[in-house]
């Protein structure tokens, strides 16, 4: 992408630059330290997952859809069996419903933590960054001895769930959660009472209730500005109806007010995760669904840690889906960048860019391999996964 | 406490040249680990700076497209040089100092900032445009501290009636500490040197997050070395000089390491206690605050001394 | 207001352009419109009446018809109004729908690059999220596209 106009300064952040631990390319033009302008580039880890999906069965894709994102990897799996299971027909068990909804709000609280201490980072507050990744340990824990691991939980199966909760574990899961509320009270003090911090947070990229529906903006992003848009509340899934959450906005429409909503956010998971754990309904785990899913189409929508995931799944009676089609919350929310850096100062980018809390995720299935003096290679993902079993051999 | 020593060795290995490099390092070694301490985390092994500066120097230094090579090769040269200097006017390790005379006080800090205006056009020099965004970060930032810093050493000078370094220590050692009749001159003097050492939160020149390593983004290898280095030996110099001035002279080596290390420990609490400052705030606080009260200080000072002559 | 009267209202609204209706789930209405109405459609269901907002604009490939369908979805609550285009591979455009909502162009650059079709208008039409040296007028996201060896082969062939 060119500078539009030839005098503008162009400061280039990504695809390599340590404001991102992840591969997006953005273009500031400044003036000074006056942002003037921006664009984006995206697509550096494109995977191809949508178009992987038309060629594995209905339950490798689960697996294969968990990858799209290694943060919130449970919601884009229980989007999409909650589609399937719809085409289907078939309604899992309310057991195996409210184990979806607990791994759900344990994910939401370790993401919005990890977003807590990678904001903190950007913002040059690294002992904020330290600390709440030291806690977010606790919870990534809880998630270990619940599901076996720490990032993609395999929790879903077409159906209903694989794990149970015993009742050990969920007193486990109760102490965590108290010890995590009480962290997060004190970094709820923090970020608003905190000078230094505050003087990098308030008033920093507002964003008003009608620039965020015009933007399209969702999560705790367009919460954070008086948008009162949660899927888990307008259009419940899961056990979401028998354990309800409450929507937590804020009107600042600022960073801080992104801060506030975001640990908010998860005193109310720890509410509902107790809630759970207390109710817990007996039944079976699995549900039986047919092989063959029927031809049909239809959305499913989940409200992720970053915002309502949407998930177009659409079948033609075959063992694998036609189409599945899935945009990721972060989409949404990159649009509001572009307008609202416009005017502030380059030192509050990395801040603003991690304030909508970006995670860089879709697909491509082969690799271009250039070496000096050869032709280019092309490798299909079967010569690439050959590749490197030979070479971990 | 005072040791006649061959010029040579003065200025080679005490306490020029090797201690000052030494104690820089083990300095540098001493803040890291603090403030990883403060922030929850293990920190590096003592050897850890040499380890990084013994890696840094065999490592090839790239000279990259658009840069005066020359410049690019003599600046880290003259940083270091002019920290190393600075060192032989203070009371290193609370002996006297090597070389002494009316208003090297003037000099020294000086010379400190010859080590930023290098960096700042080291930045300059180069045409990558976080350098270039560093280097006007830096230069800004050498503008707001600077006269606040100065204002606060010059607090003990007219207190002492020298310009003498050596002068002031001893006079310090004698009276009361100044820390307590010059508060507010402490306080400035001491934020001021976080800000001219860049550390947090007074760190947006080199930014990471923002604009990569700032004016040292080009840096590699040796160059990137001796800046380095040339930090630590500011980083000493500086806790040098504020602890003989405010905290009651440096008369021993002991009175000099407890000094400074309590000294240190302060900074580096307060490196991890705040989030970065934008430049434009880092500004602000100096020019609207840090001046202000230094020059309130200093006329207080001014006015105690004139007084008893008055009446 | 709850999901059947939502879309009972968007049916109203949608009733001038609407081809074909049907409600294929308890809260879906999918109308399919021409693409010359897609604009008027739009704003009388956002901009006008306030009913949701743009959720995402999927592509279907229906090769059997030498068509690509387009889906823009437009939840309310629960409610989920579907308005389906289906433009030719010969004439593949469609209008922007950034004048009315601009946070839609990263929607059209992503159809544009996975499907081929063009969307006449859009701010910025550069590629998002295919690489640069991506060979033009290969569409990922079509059936017929089914990686780059078998490509070779049937171009050889």
């Amino acid at each position: 992408m060119e500078a539009k106009e030839p005098k503008k300064f162009i400061v280039p952040i990504g695809p390599q630059h340590p404001a991102l631990k992840e591969p997006g390319h953005f273009e500031f033009s400044v003036d000074g330290e006056i942002v003037t302008g921006a664009s984006i580039r995206l697509g550096y880890v494109h995977r191809g997952i949508e178009k992987g999906t038309e060629q594995r069965n209905w339950i490798q894709n689960i697996y294969l859809l968990e990858r799209v994102c290694g943060i919130c990897s449970h919601v884009h799996a229980m989007a999409y069996t909650l589609g399937v299971e719809k085409l289907a027909g078939v309604t899992a068990p309310p057991r195996a419903q409210a184990i979806r909804e607990l791994v759900a709000e344990l994910e939401r609280i370790h993401s919005h933590m990890l977003w807590l201490g990678v904001a903190a980072h950007e913002g040059g507050f690294d002992t904020l960054f330290m600390y709440s990744w030291r806690d977010r340990e606790v919870v990534m824990d809880l998630l270990e001895s619940l599901t076996g691991n720490r990032v993609h939980y395999s929790t879903n199966v077409l159906g209903g769930v694989k794990i149970d909760v015993t009742p050990e574990l969920a007193d486990t899961i109760r102490k965590g959660c108290d010890f995590l509320e009480e962290r997060l009270q004190h970094y709820l003090r923090v970020v608003t009472t905190d000078e230094t911090f505050l003087a990098r947070t308030r008033g920093v990229g507002p964003m008003t209730l009608e620039q965020a529906e015009l933007l399209g903006a969702v999560g705790p992003t367009a919460r954070a500005s008086g948008v009162t848009r949660d899927i888990r509340i307008d259009a419940p899934y899961a056990s979401y109806a028998e354990f309800p959450v409450t929507v937590v906005t804020d009107n600042g429409g600022d960073l801080t007010a992104r801060f506030v909503v975001r640990i908010k956010e998860l005193f109310e998971s720890c509410r509902v995760i107790r809630q759970i754990l207390d109710n817990m309904p007996e039944s079976e785990l699995v549900a039986k669904v047919p092989r063959r899913i029927p031809a049909g189409e239809t959305i499913s929508r989940v409200e992720a840690p970053r915002g309502e995931l949407f998930y177009y799944i659409k079948s033609g009676g075959g063992d694998r889906p036609e189409r599945v089609k899935s945009r990721t919350p972060s989409l949404c929310n990159w649009s509001t960048i572009s307008t609202v850096a416009v005017g502030h100062k380059l030192a509050d980018m990395p801040m603003l860019l991690a304030g909508i809390d970006p995670c860089f995720s879709c697909n491509d299935r082969m690799i271009q391999i250039r070496r000096k003096g050869h032709e280019d290679q092309l490798w299909t993902w079967e010569q690439l996964r050959r590749y490197g079993i030979e070479y971990y051999r | 406490m005072s040791l006649s020593l061959h010029p040579l060795i003065v200025l080679l290995f005490f306490p020029g040249g090797l201690f000052l490099l030494g104690s820089g390092m083990f300095y540098e070694w001493i803040d890291r680990k603090l403030v990883a301490r403060y922030q929850n985390r293990l920190g590096p092994r003592w050897f850890q700076p040499l380890a990084d500066v013994v890696k840094l120097l065999a490592k090839e230094e790239i000279i990259p497209q658009g840069v005066h090579p020359g410049l690019f090769i003599i600046l880290p040269v003259i940083a270091l040089a002019s920290a190393l200097t600075a060192a032989l006017y203070t009371p290193l390790l609370g002996l006297q100092p090597y070389y002494s005379f009316q208003g090297d006080l003037i000099v020294t800090l000086y010379l400190l900032s010859v080590m930023t205006l290098s960096l700042g056009l080291a930045g300059a020099n180069s045409i990558n445009r976080f350098s270039l965004v560093g280097a006007t970060r830096t230069i800004t930032q050498l503008f707001s501290y600077e006269a606040p810093f100065m204002l606060a050493l010059l607090g003990p000078a007219i207190a002492a009636g020298t310009w003498r370094i050596a002068g002031i220590n001893e006079f310090a050692g004698q009276s009361l500490w100044m820390i307590l009749t010059q508060p507010i001159g402490f306080i400035v003097a001491l934020i001021g040197l976080m800000g001219k050492l860049e550390l947090p939160p007074f760190d947006a020149p080199e930014a990471e997050t923002e604009i990569v390593a700032g004016a040292l983004t080009e840096y590699s290898g040796r160059g990137f070395a001796l800046f380095r280095i040339g930090k630590n030996v500011e980083l000493v110099v500086g806790l040098t000089l504020v602890s003989a001035f405010y905290l009651g002279g440096l008369m021993n080596p002991l009175e000099f390491v407890l000094k400074t290390l309590g000294l240190l420990l302060v900074m580096a609490g307060l490196q991890s206690l705040f989030a970065r400052l934008r430049i434009d705030q880092t500004v602000g606080l100096w020019w609207r605050m840090g001046t202000l009260v230094a020059l309130l200080q200093l006329l207080a000072i001014v006015i105690g001394r004139a007084l008893p002559g008055l009446f | 207001m709850n999901t059947e009267e939502l879309l009972q209202q968007a049916e109203e609204l949608l009733k001038p352009w609407a081809k074909e209706v049907s409600r294929p789930e308890d809260n879906r209405l999918d109308v399919r419109i021409e693409r010359e109405d897609l604009l008027a459609a739009v704003d009388a269901l956002i901009l006008k009446a306030h009913r949701g907002y743009l959720a995402a604009i999927t592509g279907l490939d229906h090769p059997e018809d030498e068509q690509v369908e387009l889906v823009y979805t437009f939840p309310d609550m629960a409610a989920l109004v579907n308005l389906r285009v289906s433009v030719p591979y010969a004439d593949a455009q469609v209008p922007t729908l950034c004048d009315l909502i601009p946070s839609a162009t990263l929607y059209e650059r992503e159809l544009m690059e996975m499907f081929g079709v063009t969307v006449v208008g859009t701010p910025d039409p550069a590629r998002l999220l295919l690489s640069d040296d991506w060979p033009e007028g290969v569409y990922p996201l079509r059936k017929s596209f089914t990686g780059f060896d078998q490509l070779e082969t049937e171009s050889e062939s």
